[in-house]
């Protein structure tokens, strides 16, 4: 039997540096973003502030040393750094949010999945009190529309949500830097659309069935949705996580024997997997998800509240004075 | 990542002795080799081993101050992916926070195609040996087979993209450059030709100069049958008078010159045809232009019945979807008759063809890094590129073989803080963009031991627990 087509589309995937460099195992991403929080630490007690300061001509440089930073200690309580649960929190929010963003730009989908693998790798690297996720969301999606070849100006994406596009610029470079220039990146909504061919091919479908098909497909599609704000794409391949939104849709619309239809998959890639294999990934996949959690604008309030104070404590003292006249410097959420 | 070094404050002042940057500190420069709409390249020896030479090419911002040059990023983003004996190879990618240009440092290659070819026509007066022509065809399809199958098409092939080893292990072995135009070309958010017009207008596919919106391929076969051409008789095969007016994918000029040659398309042969827009509208009356006599072989010197004829019009295949593609090129008759197309291109295994010295690539010494020139008049340089074409025209203006000295004003000095702060950030393994002989940075080292430190140093802030690591995460 022939290979089918989308496993051709795979191929490039197995020479790729997504495959050979940003697939990790849940050890390794703890570490990172254990190390990334402890270095954020370090920075607010050595300079009392975490911010990196992102100059225009892209250099990064921190925060000047506090000089009177033992008065600091002695009048005020030093700035507390973020918890690591913190941090996840926060990128969660703004992966949410670049969810909203592309949709409001009407992005498609593989844009949108870009430039959310991009944020995640990117924090691999940083602590969000290093860098303000606000910005490096803004700058992934423009970063990911560049590389989709859907060109869109910074003026104008910084227009379209009334934000500075200057500050997009200036996080572009540190961003492509922090990927790695690895930009090539492999989302489940293409493995989806082949999968689906697969089955109508497979299934020899018509009429009726072929439209549960693609209902069933537009079903996997806001499944993926849902797994790509999640650590997955981090962990696992897009074609588990194709198939883990595959079978939940499934579950929804009962339109095949997925096992069944595994198994075929499996044995026409003489895979060396087994299905029992396979289905750990994708019960592990599916644990991700219905762990998932968006926070809400108000869990966000405490968090923000408490990053602005570690990025930059001045500034956090001048906005707590300001704070009866302007709501706005203290809504973190104008993105 | 606390050692200072990463301060850019401090590293001003650490620097303020010295205008060069960190990086290019692990290399002598040379001299500049080429130029073209992105930037500058330079030829430069890496100073651990003086053997090696390396070709950067500079980006310049882009113009719209719109960040990043997006063809430097397209460039970047492939050649990441890909890995080939005959694909140039990418081995560093080096930052100048300064004005926000990048350089990208290639491994060297002494010779290309336009320069081979222009050394037999104006110098040697005699063809290139058939051992050499064969090898090099081989090798160019051998290299855009591979791009093919991993879904990338070039665009932008020309004898001035298509390099020739000339150091010693890797002597004559041909390297496929500037991929500033290549695209992946599965699952298009855009029509294709929305990227503006792409490939120099004397290899350009004729689908293409009648306007078709999604091109495949095939329209890199068809520049490789006008070069394999070139390479037999010296010439470009159909040299077209380029309109320059406005972007414009139609020329007129140029498919006159490819009808004269190969006669008028028809849509018995090419059944598509009418469906191109500019061949639908008869844009200029185009077809009313008849020519009778279809004469490729009295054009190339080869006989009819010839294998290298043979192959030569299945890559001149007016309809894209009957050209032969790469994959099937590299089993054609031609390649399994004598004399056998070999690796080492420039010199056949068998002793007793006469060997051809190729003259080495001019070297402007008088450019700096940063583009600006001496005021001592330039040395001629080629407009053949070590690196990438992108030149604006047909290259065989003879006005174009002077550099024109970069606008100094417009360009920025190298900012030394910026520079130094790329180490900080260059811990997301851009070693993996050093496999090579380059050194690791110092700061780059120096990070990874501080990792290592705030590791041990870690206690337990526990994540939210995550499923057991799985064994098989392959698909």
């Amino acid at each position: 039997m022939s290979r089918p087509s989308f496993l051709n589309n795979m191929a490039d995937f197995l020479t790729s540096t997504h495959r050979a460099k940003w697939i990790f195992s849940p050890q390794d991403l703890k570490e990172k973003y254990k190390a990334a929080n402890q270095r954020a630490r370090q920075t607010l007690e050595k300079y009392g502030a975490t911010r990196m300061e992102v100059d225009v001509d892209g250099s990064l440089s921190y925060p000047e040393p506090q000089t009177d930073a033992k008065d600091n200690v002695e009048k005020h309580s030093r700035p507390k750094p973020l918890k690591t649960e913190e941090e996840q929190l926060l990128r969660a929010f703004y992966e949410f949010k670049i969810q909203d963003v592309c949709d409001a730009f009407k992005f498609p989908r593989k844009i949108q999945a870009t430039a959310l693998i991009y944020f995640k790798r990117f924090y691999l690297q940083w602590s969000v009190m290093e860098h303000h996720p606000k910005h490096i969301m803004l700058t992934c999606i423009y970063a990911a529309c560049k590389a989709e070849e859907n060109h869109v100006s910074a003026e104008e994406l910084g227009k379209g949500i009334e934000q500075d596009h200057q500050m997009i610029l200036n996080n572009e470079i540190i961003v492509f830097q922090s990927l790695g220039f690895d930009l090539i990146v492999y989302a489940p909504y293409r493995t989806l659309d082949g999968l689906v061919n697969d089955l109508e091919d497979s299934l020899q479908a018509k009429d009726e069935q072929l439209q549960m098909l693609r209902d069933m497909n537009e079903t996997a599609k806001i499944e993926a949705d849902k797994i790509m704000l999640t650590d997955a794409p981090l962990l696992f391949p897009p074609g588990q996580l194709a198939l883990a939104a595959l079978r939940k849709s499934n579950e929804v619309h009962g339109v095949l024997d997925l096992e069944r239809y595994l198994e075929s998959l499996l044995s026409r890639q003489h895979s060396t997997h087994t299905i029992s294999e396979l289905t750990v990934s994708l019960n592990a996949i599916d644990s991700l998800v219905s762990k998932h959690e968006t926070p809400t604008a108000t869990d966000m309030k405490h968090i923000d509240r408490k990053l602005k104070s570690c990025r930059d404590p001045s500034s956090h003292e001048k906005s707590k004075k300001r704070k009866h006249r302007s709501k706005e410097t203290s809504n973190p959420l104008q993105a | 990542m606390g050692d200072g070094n990463n301060n850019s404050r401090n590293n001003n002042n650490n620097n303020s002795n010295s205008n060069r940057p960190e990086w290019l500190q692990q290399y002598d420069l040379i001299g500049k080799i080429g130029e073209g709409t992105y930037g500058l390249v330079f030829l430069a020896k890496i100073k651990s081993n003086q053997s090696k030479s390396i070709a950067i090419k500079k980006f310049k911002q882009s113009k719209d101050g719109d960040g990043v040059s997006p063809t430097a990023i397209r460039e970047i983003m492939l050649l990441r992916e890909i890995n080939h004996e005959n694909v140039v190879k990418l081995v560093n990618v080096h930052i100048n926070h300064g004005d926000m240009s990048l350089y990208l440092a290639f491994d060297y290659a002494e010779h290309d195609l336009y320069e081979i070819i222009r050394h037999h026509r104006d110098k040697v007066n005699h063809a290139i040996n058939p051992y050499t022509v064969k090898s090099l065809l081989w090798q160019l399809l051998n290299g855009l087979n591979y791009l093919h199958s991993n879904w990338i098409i070039h665009r932008d092939l020309k004898p001035s993209n298509i390099l020739v080893m000339g150091e010693v292990e890797e002597q004559g072995v041909v390297k496929i450059a500037d991929f500033g135009l290549a695209r992946i070309y599965q699952a298009p958010l855009k029509p294709l030709s929305d990227n503006g017009v792409v490939v120099t207008i004397w290899y350009r596919a004729p689908e293409l100069l009648l306007g078709a919106k999604h091109y495949t391929s095939a329209v890199d076969m068809w520049a490789v049958g006008c070069i394999f051409a070139e390479l037999l008789t010296l010439k470009p095969l159909f040299q077209g008078q380029e309109v320059k007016a406005i972007p414009n994918p139609f020329q007129l000029d140029q498919l006159d010159k490819i009808f004269k040659v190969l006669g008028h398309p028809t849509q018995e042969k090419w059944p598509t045809l009418v469906n191109l827009p500019h061949w639908q509208l008869d844009v200029q009356h185009i077809q009313g232009h008849k020519y009778d006599n279809p004469g490729l072989y009295t054009v190339v010197h080869l006989s009819p019945k010839s294998p290298a004829y043979d192959l030569l019009s299945k890559m001149l295949e007016y309809d894209p979807r009957k050209r032969i593609t790469a994959a099937q090129a590299l089993e054609h008759e031609y390649f399994r008759l004598e004399p056998l197309p070999g690796r080492n291109a420039l010199v056949p295994s068998q002793s007793g063809e006469k060997v051809v010295n190729y003259p080495t690539r001019p070297v402007d010494t008088t450019t700096d890094f940063e583009g600006t020139t001496s005021l001592q008049p330039p040395q001629p340089v080629s407009s053949g590129n070590a690196v990438s074409g992108n030149m604006s025209g047909p290259h065989v203006m003879p006005n174009r073989s002077v550099p024109r000295p970069m606008p100094v004003g417009g360009m920025q000095r190298m900012q030394p803080q910026g520079m130094a702060a790329y180490n900080l950030s260059s811990q997301a393994g851009m070693g993996g963009m050093n496999p090579g002989n380059i050194p690791m940075q110092r700061g780059v080292a120096a990070q990874a031991h501080h990792h290592q430190q705030m590791r041990r140093k870690d206690s337990g802030m526990g994540m939210p627990g995550y499923p057991p690591q799985q064994k098989s995460r392959r698909f």
